[in-house]
C-alpha cells in the first residue's frame, strides 16, 4: 500500500466519522430544540448554549492538542507531528467561528450587548487571531523545517492560553457565566439539560476527530504530490 | 408560562452552526477530491 493509498483510506475513514457526527448533530439539534425544556429567565435563546459551549470545547481542545503536538514536534522533529498539529489548528479555527458567532448572539439577548471587551471574550478573540496568524504564517514560509518550527512556537503560545481562558471567569470580573461542567463542584444544570449538553459535547468531539483525520490526509496527499513533482523536475 | 421572546436569536445561532459545520465538512471532502 502506497503513502497515497493510506492517505485516501484515512480520508475515507474521516469522512465516515464526520458523516456519523453530522447525523449526531442533527439529533442534538432535535433534542435541544424540541425535547429540552426552555429555561425560564433566559427563554429560548438559552438553547444557544447547547451549540456554543460544545463548539468552544472543541475549539479549545483542538488548540490544546495543537500545542501539545507542537511540544512533541520540537522534541522529535517529526514532520508528521507538525502536519497533525496544523490539521488540528485549522479544525480549531472552524469551531472558533461557531463559538465566536453564537456567543455574541446569545450575549445580545441575555446581556443586552453583542460584545464586551472583558477578559474571557478578549482572550478568546486573541486565541482565534493567534491561530489565524498560525495559518497565515504556514502559507507564507516555504521552508518546511522553518515553517514547522515557527508553527510549533505559536502552537505552544496557544496551549498556554487555553487554561488561562478557562480561568478568566474566576480571575477577572466578566459578563461570561462560570463553567457548568469543568469545575470542582458538580454540574450546575438540571439533568435533562445536562444530557443535551453532554451529547452535544460528544458529537462535537467526534466531529473534531473526523475533521482532523481528513485534514491530515489532505496534508499527506499534498506532500505526495509535491514529492512526485520534484522527482519529475 | 411566559418566556422572553428571543426564539429568533436561537434559530439564527443554530443555522450559523449548521452552515459553518456543513461548509467545512464539504470543503474538506472537496479538497480530498482535488488532491487525490
Amino acid at each position: 500500500m502506497t503513502r497515497r493509498d493510506r492517505a485516501l483510506a484515512l480520508a475515507r475513514r474521516g469522512q465516515v466519522i464526520t458523516g456519523i457526527a453530522l447525523a449526531g448533530l442533527v439529533g442534538v439539534f432535535i433534542r435541544a430544540l424540541v425535547f429540552t425544556p426552555i429555561e425560564r429567565t433566559q427563554g429560548p435563546a438559552q438553547k444557544i448554549f447547547y451549540v456554543h459551549a460544545p463548539a468552544a470545547w472543541a475549539a479549545l481542545l483542538a488548540f490544546a492538542i495543537t500545542g501539545i503536538l507542537s511540544l512533541i514536534y520540537l522534541w522529535l522533529k517529526d514532520r508528521k507531528i507538525d502536519s497533525i498539529a496544523a490539521a488540528s489548528a485549522e479544525v480549531g479555527l472552524a469551531f472558533s467561528v461557531v463559538m465566536l458567532t453564537t456567543g455574541p448572539i446569545w450575549g445580545k439577548t441575555v446581556w443586552g450587548t453583542w460584545w464586551s471587551w472583558d477578559a474571557r471574550l478578549t482572550s478568546t478573540m486573541f486565541i482565534f487571531l493567534l491561530f489565524i496568524g498560525y495559518r497565515v504564517m504556514r502559507g507564507a514560509v516555504v521552508d518546511p523545517e522553518m515553517r514547522a518550527r515557527f508553527s510549533a512556537v505559536i502552537g505552544i503560545m496557544g496551549l498556554v492560553l487555553v487554561p488561562f481562558i478557562h480561568m478568566t471567569v474566576y480571575l477577572f470580573r466578566t459578563l461570561h457565566p462560570d463553567p457548568v461542567l469543568l469545575k470542582p463542584s458538580s454540574p450546575s444544570m438540571p439533568g435533562v439539560m445536562l444530557v443535551t449538553l453532554l451529547t452535544s459535547v460528544g458529537v462535537f468531539t467526534v466531529l473534531y476527530v473526523g475533521f482532523v483525520m481528513q485534514r491530515y490526509a489532505i496534508a499527506i496527499l499534498r506532500d505526495v504530490k509535491e514529492e512526485a513533482a520534484s522527482a519529475v523536475s | 408560562m411566559q418566556y422572553p421572546d428571543n426564539g429568533a436569536y436561537m434559530v439564527v445561532a443554530y443555522v450559523i452552526t449548521a452552515v459553518v459545520v456543513v461548509v467545512y465538512a464539504v470543503s474538506l471532502a472537496w479538497r480530498v477530491k482535488q488532491e487525490s
